[in-house]
């Protein structure tokens, strides 16, 4: 009784999965179809294959089984891989026609018309899509661009005029700040300051962290820059003011670091443009500025035109600096021509 | 009357040398002293001692009859604090051989410095003294020039007026006009002989013995760190000079 039952079962089963299974006539022809196509594609005719895939019919109203979307995909990528774009998006239209929803056709359309856009639209509309997420990303660099600038001449000027006092220990400790932040790298100085004050129990958030590295480091280099300004003054210039009853501070004020801004605007300048490029560096201490956005969106597009887009910010920003500087020199210096 | 200002036993050494040997001198107000010496004799040490330059390393400098500058810690001369002996600098003008003037002052700005930055004048009175004092030297239709646009004599002239707006009670030359060409010696020297005459008491060093015959009451002849005879420019200059050396030295220089 049992093992009828179980005979039944297994005769119902035989007869029922090869009709639920087995393709009926239309599709057994599609899968063929799509079999010869591939078959002509190893050969490399690739011409032959799409006419082959086009060949696999629209489905009829009780639908496929992706037969006529694989065959018309594979014959798209076919004709966009051979470079008729118009062809492909004839194909991927046939597709849509039947299927306006197939995510995959609609995705591969796009990036057909996108490759059929001329190479400077492309460009155009990347550069409309990336900058202004780029800009965001300077609004950060400049700021510490001008956080730098305003702090480091000023540190720079504490140090060197520390450094060329006769209190010797005054004079050995300034020595010892550039010594230090002159002799390692800016990258390591950031990730002492970063990762490494923690330890000590000094947690910084990235911003004030990065401002302090920039600050510090580029105030070392001013102040051998100031310093070698100040030594260049003729010695008769701190005789005469301090003849004339000035302090030694009254005589630094007016008469020496006044004259040092002419000999030490170049260099200057030379340090400020290597900031604006070093300011890329804080990118390694968690913080999103125009390097690092530049980054994150590159990694996500692969597209390289974010890159020239982000050198082309870099090179706007230093040739600012450039003109300034030079603006700037042609004043500061006038007194020697007139 | 007390001397305006007395050297008592000046000694200044450099390492081992000694470039001012024991030199006294007194100055009493409205006096010219010339010192006139071979180079090297320590007349610039000498003269950068009196307004401090130099620290000495023995000896009084008295101002106005009262001792200065120094005081004495462990048998040590120690210059006093700043605050002093800038008051005392301001009462002492200084010309140098190469004017000094800064360059990045218009030549008012140079002359009006002194004013504002050291005595703290309002600005408008320190450019009336400062314009009278260029008047006075010849310069005040360049006030707004740059001293790199000027003649080394008008640079000299500039820098005596920069010096004079202070209203200084002593006046230090050294060697006032050496660095200039010898067409531009007159127009410096013109100036100072003015000053001269106006009573100023002063102390020029120069290789220029027109200088000290037409402007010292006092000519002081100083070699190897020494006064070694001082008199009237006549007693010098006269046929009967007592001292073969200074003699030989004016017949060089002549
Ligand atoms: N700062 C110094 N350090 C070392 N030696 C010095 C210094 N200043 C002057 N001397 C020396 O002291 C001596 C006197 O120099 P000083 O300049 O007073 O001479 P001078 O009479 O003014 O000479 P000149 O006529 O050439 O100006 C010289 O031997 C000089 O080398
Ligand atoms: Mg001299």
């Amino acid at each position: 009784m049992a093992r009828s039952a179980a005979l039944t079962a297994l005769l119902v089963f035989c007869l029922c999965v090869p009709a639920w299974a087995a393709p009926s006539g239309g599709q057994a022809e599609a899968d063929a179809l799509l079999r010869r196509a591939a078959d002509i594609m190893v050969t490399g005719d690739l011409k032959g294959a799409v006419a082959v895939y086009l060949q696999v019919p629209a489905p009829g109203p009780e639908g496929d089984e992706g037969q006529f979307a694989s065959s018309r995909m594979q014959a798209a990528r076919l004709e966009f891989a051979a470079g008729d774009y118009p062809a492909a998006l004839n194909v991927v239209d046939e597709l849509l026609a039947v299927y306006p929803d197939n995510i995959e056709a609609v995705r591969f359309r796009a990036s057909v018309t996108d490759a059929m856009l001329p190479q400077w639209r492309r460009l155009l509309r990347d550069t409309v899509k990336f900058v202004p997420h780029l800009l965001k990303g300077s609004v950060m660099t400049l700021m510490l661009v001008f956080f730098t600038i305003l702090v480091s001449p000023l540190g720079g000027l504490v140090i060197a005029l520390g450094r060329i006092s006769n209190f010797r220990p005054l004079s050995r400790a300034c020595w010892f700040v550039i010594w230090l932040f002159r002799g390692t790298p800016l990258l390591l100085q950031l990730f002492f300051i970063y990762y490494g004050l923690p330890a000590i129990g000094i947690t910084l958030r990235p911003v004030p962290a990065a401002l302090i590295g920039l600050g510090l480091n580029y105030s070392a280099y001013l102040a051998e820059i100031i310093r070698s300004g100040i030594l260049s003054i003729d010695r008769g210039q701190m005789e005469a003011a301090e003849a004339m009853g000035m302090t030694y501070w009254q005589a630094m004020r007016r008469v020496i670091i006044p004259q040092t801004y002419r000999v030490i605007l170049p260099p200057v300048g030379n340090e400020f443009i290597a900031l604006i490029k070093d300011t890329a560096l804080v990118s390694t201490i968690a913080m999103v500025e125009l390097m690092r956005t530049a980054d994150q969106l590159f990694n996500a597009s692969f597209n390289v035109t974010v890159l020239g887009l982000a050198a082309v910010i870099y090179l706007a920003f230093t040739t600012v600096f450039t003109f300034a500087f030079e603006w700037l020199e042609a004043r500061v210096g006038a007194y020697e021509q007139r | 009357m007390h001397a305006l200002l007395e050297l008592r036993d000046i000694v200044k050494s450099f390492g081992g040398h000694r470039a001012v040997d024991h030199v006294s001198l007194a100055l009493a107000p409205g006096e010219k002293t010339v010192i006139i010496g071979p180079s090297g004799s320590g007349k610039s040490t000498l003269l950068r001692a009196i307004n401090f330059l130099e620290t000495i390393d023995s000896g009084t400098i008295l101002f106005d009859g009262r001792e200065v500058g120094y005081r004495t810690v462990k048998g040590k001369l120690v210059l006093d604090k700043p605050k002093h002996i800038c008051k005392l600098r301001t009462q002492i003008g200084m010309v140098f051989q190469h004017f000094h003037l800064f360059p990045h002052m218009t030549v008012l700005g140079n002359a009006m410095e002194g004013p504002v930055t050291v005595l703290g004048a309002p600005m408008d009175e320190a450019r009336k003294v400062a314009l009278s004092m260029l008047e006075k030297v010849g310069m005040a239709d360049f006030a707004a020039r740059y001293p790199a646009s000027l003649s080394g004599g008008q640079k000299q002239r500039v820098a005596i007026a920069r010096a004079l707006a202070m209203q200084p009670r002593l006046m230090l030359f050294d060697e006032p006009t050496s660095a200039l060409d010898p067409e531009l010696v007159g127009e410096v020297f013109a100036t100072i002989k003015q000053l001269a005459d106006e009573g100023m008491t002063m102390i020029i060093v120069t290789h220029n013995m027109g200088f000290a015959r037409e402007i010292a009451d006092r000519v002081v002849f100083m070699e190897n760190g020494s006064l070694l005879a001082q008199g009237a420019p006549d007693e010098f200059f006269g046929e009967h000079c007592r001292d073969p050396r200074i003699q030989s030295f004016i017949d060089r220089i002549f």
